[in-house]
């Protein structure tokens, strides 16, 4: 298979991504905000849908990061100790972005079932999205520190990036977890097949109910399902990041995994309309879908089973174990 | 026998053909049948359980059509799989416990069938011993896969 982007490449998305994740979630933030003083339900659905959208686009950010730092790694004037300590601020603050970014889903999930935002939720985003804008910006103020030597004479260059001590997570201790117990990798393997599983089976009912093939179901009954598919999807993000942190050079270097993030994130983003939309929500048991409905439902169907396609092939077209 | 297998010429094909129509493919498919069946057991299961009350038992009949669509591909496949490293699985304990754990997924899920999709009229409340039946099959076919999985990782 055709290589798509070698390891300059992949550090040029970094570059290229690396200011999503701090702006989009401020952008999210302000729009949250503004929802409650103009007390309109529009906006604090705008307001998840990007919270949710910055947090799926944040993996690649995370993952091309590591590209990068393959490259950057031995070069004159970069230290090596910068670099970790980025990447862990980046791994803590990617752990707090994927969970604003759940609960942002189960709100307009919720949302969508209430007819209007519900007041737990909110807050509950509102919070850990706070939280997530100063774990994002600091990942990120710690990355510029690493080739930008023009800014370390400022008189307010020490805020963010003073000594970091102790991380919270720390991307080495993660990768020698997994490596040293033997149990690590199968565990995180079955429960990758179970997540899978879990996923699809709910991907197969929805969208085989908008394409047509199912019948006698509304989209109501099986939009309540949404959320197993998003609890199979969390268990193999999870699962999954632990494959990565372990053994990233297998990655970082495989086209299958490029074309799997790639199919993944498109996925996300179909699974996000899904969610929220108006179209089918009303659409009665007999009902057959509009067209965008089939369409959106057979494109999730040919994603999914791409996703599931290209990890599988992860050992065979690339390297990986 | 079973070595005679290990041997033949298909074998060598699947194995050490270089092609990514032997082995991966093959391989490849045994996953998405696995996806496809267990997946579909497991929303019949959680649909029994409770969740997605909405969706009336008929409309889920078409699964079971999806579900032996899938069982018969995994038989081909697995079949395929057996023959290529026929000594070893053969007389792997934990290759046996699998098929086993197969066996028993598929009765949990021809019992649900029989018992609650009798096609005739819709139930209003689901029995507890269908929830239980729903409950084993949940395990049954977890279990199956966590079989299945570490087949590739115990010796």
């Amino acid at each position: 298979m055709p290589e798509i982007a070698n390891l300059a490449d992949l550090a040029h998305v970094h570059m290229l991504l690396n200011h999503f994740p701090a702006i989009g979630t401020i952008v999210g933030l302000a729009l949250l905000l503004l929802s409650f003083v103009r007390k309109n339900d529009h906006l604090r659905k705008a307001s998840f849908e990007v919270i949710f959208l910055i947090a799926m686009a944040t993996m690649p950010v995370y993952v091309s990061g590591q590209a990068a730092a393959e490259t950057l790694k031995g070069l004159p004037g970069v230290s090596a100790e910068a670099i970790v300590t980025h990447n862990d601020a980046a791994l803590g603050s990617f752990v707090m972005m994927e969970i604003t970014g759940f609960l942002a889903w189960l709100a307009l999930w919720r949302m969508r079932r209430a007819g209007h935002s519900t007041r737990g939720l909110t807050y509950a985003v509102l919070v850990l999205t706070v939280l997530t804008v100063v774990a994002v910006t600091r990942a990120a103020n710690l990355g510029g520190g690493i080739r930008h030597p023009e800014v370390e004479g400022g008189l307010y260059a020490g805020i963010f990036g003073g000594a970091p001590g102790r991380p919270l997570l720390s991307a080495a201790d993660l990768k020698d977890f997994v490596l040293q117990h033997p149990f690590v990798w199968p565990t995180c393997e079955t429960l990758h097949f179970l997540g899978m599983s879990l996923m699809f089976g709910v991907l197969m009912i929805v969208n085989l109910r908008l394409v047509g093939w199912f019948r006698g179901m509304s989209f109501a009954s099986v939009h309540r399902l949404l959320p197993f598919g998003l609890m199979g999807f969390g268990i193999n993000f999870i699962t999954g990041m632990f494959f990565f942190i372990a053994a990233s050079e297998q990655y970082t270097q495989n086209v299958a995994f490029h074309w799997k993030v790639i199919l993944l994130m498109l996925a996300g983003a179909n699974y996000l309309v899904l969610t929220v939309y108006d179209e089918a929500w009303a659409l009665p048991a007999s009902a057959e879908a509009p067209l965008s409905g089939k369409l959106l439902g057979a494109s999730a169907l040919v994603l999914s089973i791409g996703v599931m396609y290209f990890g599988r092939m992860l050992p065979f077209i690339g390297n990986a174990f | 026998m079973l070595a005679s297998l290990d041997q033949s010429a298909f074998s060598t094909w699947l194995l050490s053909s270089n092609s990514i129509w032997a082995y991966p493919t093959v391989l490849t498919l045994h996953t998405f049948g696995m996806m496809v069946l267990v997946g579909s057991a497991l929303m019949i299961d959680l649909r029994l359980l409770g969740f997605g009350r909405g969706i009336p038992l008929s409309s889920l009949e078409r699964l079971f059509r999806v579900m032996w669509g899938a069982f018969w591909l995994n038989l081909l496949t697995g079949t395929m799989l057996f023959i290529a490293d026929a000594s070893k699985r053969g007389t792997q304990p934990l290759f046996l416990i699998k098929l086993l754990l197969v066996g028993s997924g598929i009765a949990t899920i021809v019992l649900i069938r029989r018992r609650i999709f009798d096609g005739t009229n819709e139930p209003r409340v689901i029995t507890g011993a269908a929830r239980r039946l729903a409950v084993t099959s949940l395990l049954v076919w977890s279990a199956a896969v966590t079989a299945g999985r570490l087949l590739a990782y115990v010796g």
